[in-house]
């Protein structure tokens, strides 16, 4: 099972060397690996086992108070005028934090 | 070379709700302080478990109802990953495979059909500014998260467009049935409404429209296609397509290669700008939401929300069509519902009391888009303010368009006399009774006057006399001048013509 680890990183702006990405690739090939026996289950006929719920059970419309200012930016690294301040380019590297 | 133009559209709306799409923050942030409507589960921290809002799916099944779609029996959400700060839990609960609503159509004012392939449910994500700091130099953002979990649908249609005017009358007619329907204010330069158009330009009898795609025909190779952002009115919609229509075509005259792309729209300049290519295509790494379940809709869940729906700007348009008005006055009425109740009601009273001969729909059209829509456009009153100000009744609309109808009074005396109504508080018939005894009056003077002009106008009479007929317009405006457009101009004609004959 190959998997594109450098892909993966680069979609999440995860810089990794080459020696991280020699050392994650057959380590997550191996993750892949042992779940793949799942595709072994005859799952032909078995509907897909998820929790239905009529229209009517799902939640009223009813705001109810939200966080406070202070509450929300309390584990932002950087913050300004009640913004949460993130550092880097738009298409470019987010700052990892 | 000739090409065609290949729009499809894409719209998003946020939808009307008090509280948030998947948590029950408040929704009203508009001009709030920062990150002050905002909780553990839209602000995406570990653990916190989305819950569906009712309301927010109904109003997207009211869309697709509005909008002649199939409603899917089951409601199914998925995760659309992708990095960026704006969208803190990395993913975006949407719609994949299975929308909510699809294969809905929308009958513009040109009598053009536009499909839409789909609408789906998602949640809108955190407003970001961009910045640079002045001593560093660096860049950062500044992220608000008021806006992360908004309840938002988007339509999309398929790529059917074939002109910017037909894309411009689509985003109308949508914005037209969500506030008729209070699905949503879908007020652009508020962000609530977003149109996003794909163009691509294709050479003409190379290209096919085929079960909702463009195929080429034999060898063809498609030209990519550009996607614009950015637009914030129903104007720009038009022009932004039409500017880059125009660029594209000369783009391929000069022999380069259209690249897929994102471009902005820069509503100071009118032009579009580059953004970014999409060379490779999005990998969003859909999967199933595994934290919602599936939603059941039932038959009579269907029948409820349906009740909701309103007269759609369409069937506006249709009704009046019958009764044979300007094809303008259709258009302008299929997007004003209150004016459609006006001229409705009105003409119901004129039916009531003098039978199919009175005023009809025609002329209380001219009446509503006449005096009454240019009193608002002058005094910036809306339609409630106005109808609080407005002291006439049923029997005064009946009274005056009567009057217009039979040519007594003329278009400007029928504004002069709603003007006056609305500032003295009089109604208009006691207004126009006294007019017409005023011009009774005059009329014995009015043979006078005509014959003065006469005297005064030798060459337009000889002119006149000589053949050229259209001489009589210039003479009756001279009658209208001189009694300060007191008379009644077919009166005046009537005179003259008797006179020079």
């Amino acid at each position: 099972m190959k998997i594109d680890v450098k892909h993966i990183a680069d979609l999440s702006r995860i810089a990794l060397t080459q020696e991280e990405l020699d050392k994650f690739t057959p380590q997550m090939e191996t993750i892949l690996q042992s779940a793949s026996v799942l595709k072994n289950v005859d799952t032909e006929g078995v509907a897909p086992m998820k929790k239905h719920i009529p229209f009517s059970e799902m939640r009223d419309d009813t705001p109810i108070p939200p966080l406070s200012q202070e509450e929300v930016l309390k584990n932002a690294k950087h913050t300004e005028k009640g913004f949460v301040k993130v550092y880097g380019k738009i298409f470019g590297d987010i700052e990892e934090s | 070379m000739e090409y065609d133009t290949i729009v499809g559209l894409e719209i998003h709306v946020q939808t009307k709700t008090e509280s948030k799409m998947f948590c029950s923050c408040p929704t009203g942030y508009f001009q709030k302080e920062p990150n002050t409507h905002v909780c553990p589960v839209c602000l995406g921290l570990p653990g916190a478990l989305p819950v569906p809002n009712r309301r927010a799916i109904e109003l997207c099944i009211l869309m697709g109802l509005a909008t002649n779609c199939t409603i899917n029996k089951n409601i199914l959400f998925d995760r659309k990953h992708y990095f960026y700060p704006d969208l803190p839990k990395g993913y975006q609960i949407s719609q994949y495979k299975d929308p909510i609503c699809s294969n809905g159509k929308v009958t513009l004012p040109s009598g053009v059909e536009i499909e839409i392939e789909r609408i789906h449910q998602e949640e809108d994500v955190a407003k970001s500014t961009h910045h640079k700091e002045a001593s560093t130099n660096k860049e950062y953002s500044l992220i608000d998260y008021n806006k992360s979990g908004i309840p938002l649908i988007e339509i999309v249609t398929k790529p059917c467009i074939r002109s910017a005017k037909d894309a411009k009358d689509f985003a109308t007619e949508i914005q037209q049935i969500c506030r008729d329907n209070k699905i949503s204010d879908a007020d652009m330069e508020k962000g609530q409404m977003r149109c996003e158009p794909n163009i691509s330009i294709q050479e003409k009898g190379k290209w096919k429209y085929e079960d909702g795609k463009i195929l080429p025909i034999g060898d063809y190779k498609l030209n990519n296609k550009v996607e614009v952002k950015n637009i914030g009115s129903i104007t720009a919609v038009e022009k932004a397509i039409e500017y880059e229509v125009k660029r594209l075509t000369e783009e391929i005259a000069n022999g380069k290669e259209i690249i897929q792309q994102t471009r902005g729209w820069n509503a100071d300049k009118g032009i579009t700008e580059f953004q970014r290519s999409k060379e490779t295509a999005d990998d969003y790494r859909y999967m199933p939401e595994p934290d919602i379940p599936v939603i059941e809709i039932s038959k009579e869940d269907i029948e409820r929300i349906s009740k909701e729906l309103v007269e759609s700007p369409a069937q506006r348009r249709l009704s009046f069509k019958e009764k044979s008005l300007l094809e303008k006055r259709v258009t302008e009425l299929g997007y004003d519902p209150e004016g459609t109740a006006w001229v409705r009601e009105n003409t119901k009273f004129s039916l009531e009391k003098a039978g199919p001969t009175g005023p009809s729909e025609p002329d209380y059209a001219d009446f509503y888009f006449g005096p009454i829509k240019s009193h608002m456009n002058a005094t910036g009153m809306g339609w409630d303010e106005i109808s609080k100000t407005d002291p006439n009744t049923p029997n005064d609309y009946y009274r005056l368009s009567d009057a217009k109808k039979q040519g007594l009074i003329t278009r400007n005396k029928l504004d002069e006399i709603y003007k006056e109504s609305l500032t003295t508080g009089a109604s208009g018939a006691s207004i126009l009774e006294k007019t017409l005894q005023e011009s009774k009056r005059s009329a014995s003077n009015l043979e006078d006057i005509v014959k003065e002009i006469i005297r005064n106008n030798p060459k337009a009479v000889a002119d006149y006399k000589g053949g050229k007929t259209s001489t009589m317009g210039f003479l009756v405006g001279q009658v209208m001048q001189s009694t300060k457009g007191s008379a009644n101009p077919n009166e005046a004609k009537n005179i003259l013509e008797k006179l020079l004959k």
